[in-house]
Parts: structure tokens; sequence; C-alpha cells
């Protein structure tokens, strides 16, 4: 059952089509990376999902059903663009976002509590969000969205702020909770994080989806023609005309083979001169694919 | 509903609870009280402690001046009379006046065959305008009273003839004569124009300054993907409106208390009975105020949420509350007038209605559907400026960093 499918949705504002004719389905209990160059129009889709804006055509399903505003229980979204009251406590803040999503006031306490021993921040539980670091209110937006325990969770950058110690604990979060069978929607540029966690991704480029399908079927779209040799001894193989996009350090050598070139024929050519550990085709990372798929336009 | 209580109950909470509230509730009475303490205290010096001389050749004319004297000034002493006296006795005064034991005399000379005699003020001060002028007024009534008793008439005959005479209104209602006083009624529309007028530039901005704040903290984008615009701008209003009247009703109860402990020591006030405000007007009064209230922070809400900064909004906050002037400039007209149709016609526009209808309550009570058609109208008013303000809102928050132009909030308003 997919829990969100989103039918041929455009958007305009103004003159400026912000989503065109964009379809994508997320299936139950995976985590699916929405990517795309600033203003590919990730975050208008995103809105459509959640009913801050009505798509100006196509249709939005979530689980199963037309969107209605009571499936908001159900679903969290974590804006790119968030912020928290300033002068409030962050249990305070907590209770108030769990109860605008339903919760009774001793349950959001009670889960906010377990969430802050959870995040590692029970020692700021009683301060105001205004004396917090940036990293440290990311987090506490990041319980915000989770206290309810949506079905369907929403983030758009979760990570941007966050040190790298923060970012591997929220990694294990999310995929703790697609362990639960939570469907986790991310939206990033922070392409290895997708590569590492995502079943399935869609890249949206100028409000279309240009590229669409699970991490696998994606890759599998691309040859396989970037190279990866560990040796020792003579590198004079890599002078080979076929090799483009060359990057070298010692013992090692990524490269990219011209089109139509022959990998075994140059293997055969590396052995002669030198003793080769490894030489792998490796499939392109999903941040090649997104380069090459979005081309010079991307900024991100 | 539910959220909509929920957003109310914090927005009050934060503001209650802030310092910047508690200071206010507490200085503003002291203000208030420091500044009525204040003008009691100096009216009480500058009338009260005066030693006065009033010197005459003619002792029927320094008693009845000294008498008239005293009658003005309830509070100030009686003043000391020399009668009759002798040039000598002025050297005695000027020496009396340089050692600070008298403030000053009034020397009345009459000369033989004048009835009006001759008047001269002696101070150390150059003499105040008001003292001054109260001396005239008490040297002419002492001068006429004082010919009279020559003429034979008696002092009894004489309190008779001047005393003052006094106007009582009386207002036809209902087919009762119920006791009136156009001051009151004055005093009630201009209470509730400051009310109002206050309030909206105190707790309206407030509203605007809070929905500008979500804006720039962008809290709003978290808080609109689970609830309805219409229901953040509702909470808020109630909120931050529950928090001004809590303000308010402690201000009200802390001047009422005021003035009742310090009605005995000013004259002329009874406590808030004084102002004569009878219930069904309270109630009036009272629910003009709320509509009113809710009425232009709803407008407020949606100017803060066509702007980008708190400073945009100052711009805006005189021209929200220009309405209520309105009634102010046409307050003789509308009280002398009241069934006439521009005034009718005015007091059913709804920004205009909290005061102008509460204006012609005060001289004559508007037929009952007039009343239900205005409170009527202002409700709608206030559905459409909430409806408007959370569009705008919605939409005009997810672009900032500018000021909408009104073709943009027109646009916006037909965008779902």
């Amino acid at each position: 059952m997919p829990v969100v499918d989103l039918d041929r949705i455009s958007k305009s504002y103004s003159s400026k089509a912000a989503v065109r004719e964009l379809s994508l389905r997320i299936e139950k209990g995976t985590m699916f990376g929405l990517l795309g160059p600033n203003g590919a129009g990730k975050t208008s889709t995103i809105r459509m999902m959640v009913g801050m804006t009505l798509p100006d055509s196509g249709t939005v399903r979530l689980f199963d059903e037309p969107f209605r505003r009571d499936m908001l229980a159900r679903i969290s979204y974590l804006p790119e663009e968030r912020g928290l009251y300033k002068r409030m406590k962050v249990i305070d803040q907590l209770i108030f976002m769990g109860q605008l999503h339903g919760l009774e006031a001793s349950t959001a306490k009670a889960r906010a509590r377990q969430w802050c021993e959870r995040m590692e921040i029970t020692e700021s539980m009683e301060k105001k969000t205004q004396e917090l670091s940036k990293g440290m209110q990311q987090k506490i937006q990041f319980i915000a969205t989770l206290l309810h325990d949506p079905e369907l969770i929403i983030m758009d950058e979760p990570s941007s702020g966050l040190d790298p110690v923060n970012v591997s604990l929220l990694e294990q979060t999310l995929l703790e909770l697609k362990g639960k069978g939570r469907t986790i929607l991310f939206s990033t540029h922070r392409m290895e994080q997708v590569e590492k966690l995502c079943d399935a991704i869609c890249l949206v480029d100028q409000g279309r989806a240009v590229l669409e399908g699970t991490m696998r079927a994606v890759k599998s779209r691309y040859p396989r023609d970037r190279v990866v040799v560990e040796y020792e001894g003579d590198a004079s193989f890599l002078t080979d005309p076929s090799i483009t996009e060359l990057r070298e350090s010692p013992g090692r050598a990524e490269f990219k083979l011209r089109n139509g070139a022959n990998g075994q024929a140059l293997l055969e050519s590396a052995t002669r001169h030198a003793r080769i550990f490894k030489f792998e085709l490796v499939e392109p990372s999903l941040e090649e694919i997104f380069i090459r798929t979005v081309g010079g336009r991307a900024d991100a | 509903m539910r959220e909509v209580l929920l957003i109310a109950r914090r927005e009050y909470l934060e503001r209650v609870q802030s310092r910047a509230f508690l200071m206010m509730t507490i200085l503003f009475p002291l203000f208030i009280g420091l500044m009525v303490g204040g003008s009691f205290l100096a009216g009480k010096l500058s009338s009260g402690g005066k030693n006065i001389a009033i010197a005459s050749n003619d002792p029927v004319l320094a008693r009845e001046v000294a008498a008239e004297m005293q009658d003005a000034s309830s509070r100030a002493k009686p003043p000391e009379v020399i009668a009759p006296a002798a040039d000598a006795a002025r050297a005695t005064l000027n020496q009396r006046v340089e050692d600070k034991t008298l403030d000053g005399y009034l020397w009345l000379e009459k000369k033989p065959g004048s009835s009006m005699p001759d008047a001269t003020f002696v101070s150390r001060s150059s003499g105040d305008v008001f003292s001054l002028g109260g001396m005239e007024s008490a040297l002419n009534h002492g001068i006429e009273r004082e010919q009279l008793i020559h003429h034979g008439v008696s002092r009894a005959e004489i309190d008779a003839m001047t005393h003052q005479a006094d106007i009582q209104t009386v207002q036809l209602r209902q087919g009762q004569l119920v006791p009136s006083n156009s001051l009151k009624s004055f005093f009630g529309a201009y209470a509730m124009m400051f009310l109002i007028y206050f309030t909206v530039v105190f707790y309206g901005m407030n509203v605007a300054r809070s929905v500008v704040e979500e804006k720039t903290s962008r809290i709003f984008e978290v808080l609109l993907s689970t609830v309805r615009p219409q229901s953040l701008m509702a909470g808020k209003l109630l909120g931050v409106g529950a928090a001004g009247l809590t303000q308010m009703a402690i201000w009200l109860l802390l001047i009422s208390a005021i003035v009742v402990t310090s009605a005995g020591a000013l004259p002329g006030t009874a406590g808030l009975g004084g102002f004569g405000i009878h219930p069904q007007q309270l109630f009036f009064l009272v629910t003009y105020f709320l509509l009113g209230f809710f009425f232009y922070s709803a407008i407020a809400a949606a100017v803060g949420a066509s702007v980008s900064s708190e400073q945009e909004i100052q711009q805006f906050s005189m021209v929200i509350v220009a309405p209520l002037t309105v009634g102010m400039v046409l307050i003789t007209y509308i009280t002398s007038n009241p069934t006439a149709l521009p005034v009718v016609l005015l007091s059913l526009f709804p920004p205009c209605t909290p005061i102008v209808m509460f204006l012609r309550m005060s001289s004559q009570m508007p037929p009952a559907w007039e009343i239900a058609l205005s409170m009527l109208l202002m409700l709608l008013f206030i559905w459409g400026a909430i409806w408007i303000a959370s569009r705008i809102y919605r939409i005009g928050i997810l672009m900032y960093g500018k000021r909408a132009t009104l073709p943009e909030m027109l646009r916006w308003l037909r965008y779902s």
C-alpha cells in the first residue's frame, strides 16, 4: 500500500510554475529521498502533501485515500525553515506541539521526557529556547515532530545545523523508526546520506520528477563506467586513452572509462605493468547521477 | 475548536507571564495614581496654605469680601480682616509680608463720595492669574453685598437673591423619566473611545507583532502543518485579547479602588457611581468594546500577515484606528441628531459602530433591531477579517522578505 501517492500534481504561483505534473509513490515502511537543486519544487511538493496548499491540478492520496485534514494527526512535518517560540520553555513547547497533534498534556509530557533522554538534552528541558544553541534547537524541533508517533514522517533537511555526532544520532533514530514500520520522506542536499538511508528516491528538477524509483533501479539505469584500481608498481597504464576524469592518490586511482571503452582490455594492460590488488567497475554515486541529470543548473 | 483554545492559552500565558506585562500592570496605575495625587497635592498647596489679609477703612466691605473669598475656595484659610484700617496699618502689613508671616494683603480704600473702593493687592510674588481672578470676582461680589447692606437689605435676603440656579436634565425613556446628564453621556463615549483606541494601539498591535514574530521565527510553517490558519488567527486574537482584557480589568479594579477610597478627599466624585453608568449602558459598553477590540485586532493581524518587519506595523497603526476618530469628530452632531440618517448609517458601519452606536445610545436608545444589526454586522466583519488575515497569513508567509503589494494580496485571497 502506498502511504503517499501523488498523481500528476501541479502548482503555480503567479506566473511561475513551481511543480509540474509530478507523480510519485512512497511505499509503507520505506525511507524515501526527495532530491533536487534549490528551487526545484521540493518544498512546494511537500506543502501540497501536508495540505498547506492545494494542487492546481492532480490528486494527493495519503494512506490509500484522498487527502483529508484529519490525516494530519498521522503525519508529521519538519519544515526546512523551522522555528520555535523563543521565550517558551523547551518542555512547555514540546507539550504544546504534542497537544496540537492531538495528544493529552500528560501523554505529551511523558513522551517529551523520554525523547529528551533519548536525544541527550534532558538538561535543557527547563530552559527557554532562546538560551539554546542552534543544534540543540534542531533536536527539539525533531522531537516535536515525533511526539505523536506519526505513521508518515516528512523532514525537510533534517540534519542541517547538526554536528556529525548528532547527524548519526538522527540517522539511527530514523532507521529505528523505519524498522517499526514508519514511512519516512526526507528532502536533502546530502547525497551520501540519501545513499546510505533511502530505499527509493525522486529527483525533482524545474518542478518535474526527472528520476524516480528504488535506489537499485535508479543506479542500474546508469552504466558502470567508473573504475577504482588499487595497485603497486608502474602506473603508466593510467595514460591509456580510454581513461578520463582521473583522480590519483598513491597506490590508488579512480577514473571513468570513455564511452564504449573496454574495461577488460584495460585490466589486461594494467596487469602487465603493475601488481593489481583491486580493479572494480563501480556504479555511479548518487551525487554523480544528480549532477549528470540536473547538469550545470544545480547550485546545491 | 480545541486547537483554537490551545493556541489562545499559549498566547495568553506567554503574555501574562512576561515581565513586561507585570511591569505595565503595576506601573500604569502607579503612574495614574502619582498624576492624580500630584495634581491634588499641587492644588492643595497653591490654594490652601496662603495667609491673606484684607484691610479696609470700611469694616462691612472688608468682612463681605473676606466671606466671599472664603466661599470661593473652601479649603483656603479664612483671610484675616483688619478693619477699620488706618494708613499706619499699611507699614505694619508690609513688614509682615517681608517677614513672611503674611503671603499678601488686599488693601481696599473707600473714598468719600465714591461707591467703588480702590483695591491694591500687595504680595512678595508677582501674583498668579488664578488667585488674582478669584480675588477679583470675590471683591466684586463683596462690593455688591456691601452696597445692598448699606441700602438696608438683610443678609438672608441677599443670600436668597444671589443664589445660583441649576438646570436638571431629565431623559424620557420608554415612557419613563430618567435623570440624565449629558456630561456623563459624553464621559461614557469618551471613555469608550479611549478604551478602544488605547487597547487597539496596544494589544491590536501586539497581535500584529506576534504574527510578524511567527513569520520571522518561521514557527508558522511548523504550526500550519497541523493547524488551520483560521484557527491560528482566532486563537491568537482570543489569547492576546484575553491578556489585554486581564490587564485592563486589573487596572479598572485598581483605579476604581483609588477613586472609591479617595472619593471623600476629592469632592464631586462619589466613586464610579458618580459617573452615572447604569447597568444597561455598562452591558453595551462591554459588548461594543469587545466587538470593537476584536474587529480592530483582526485587521491588525491581517496587517501583521502582510508585512515582514515590526517597524512596518508602526506605519499602519495610525491608519487602522483612523475610523475611530470619525465618531469623536462628529460627537456633537451625533448626540444632538441621534436618529439622522447619516448617523444611523455610520452606526451600522462596523469600523465606526462601537463609538457611534454608543454615542447614539447615550443620547437616545436606538431601536432594538438596529442594535442587533450593528452587532451582527460587526461579527460578520470580524469573521471576514479573520478569514482574510488567515489567507494572507498562509500565503504571505510563504514568501517573506518583502512586503506584499495590494494586487499580490488580492491574488493570494483567490489562491486555495
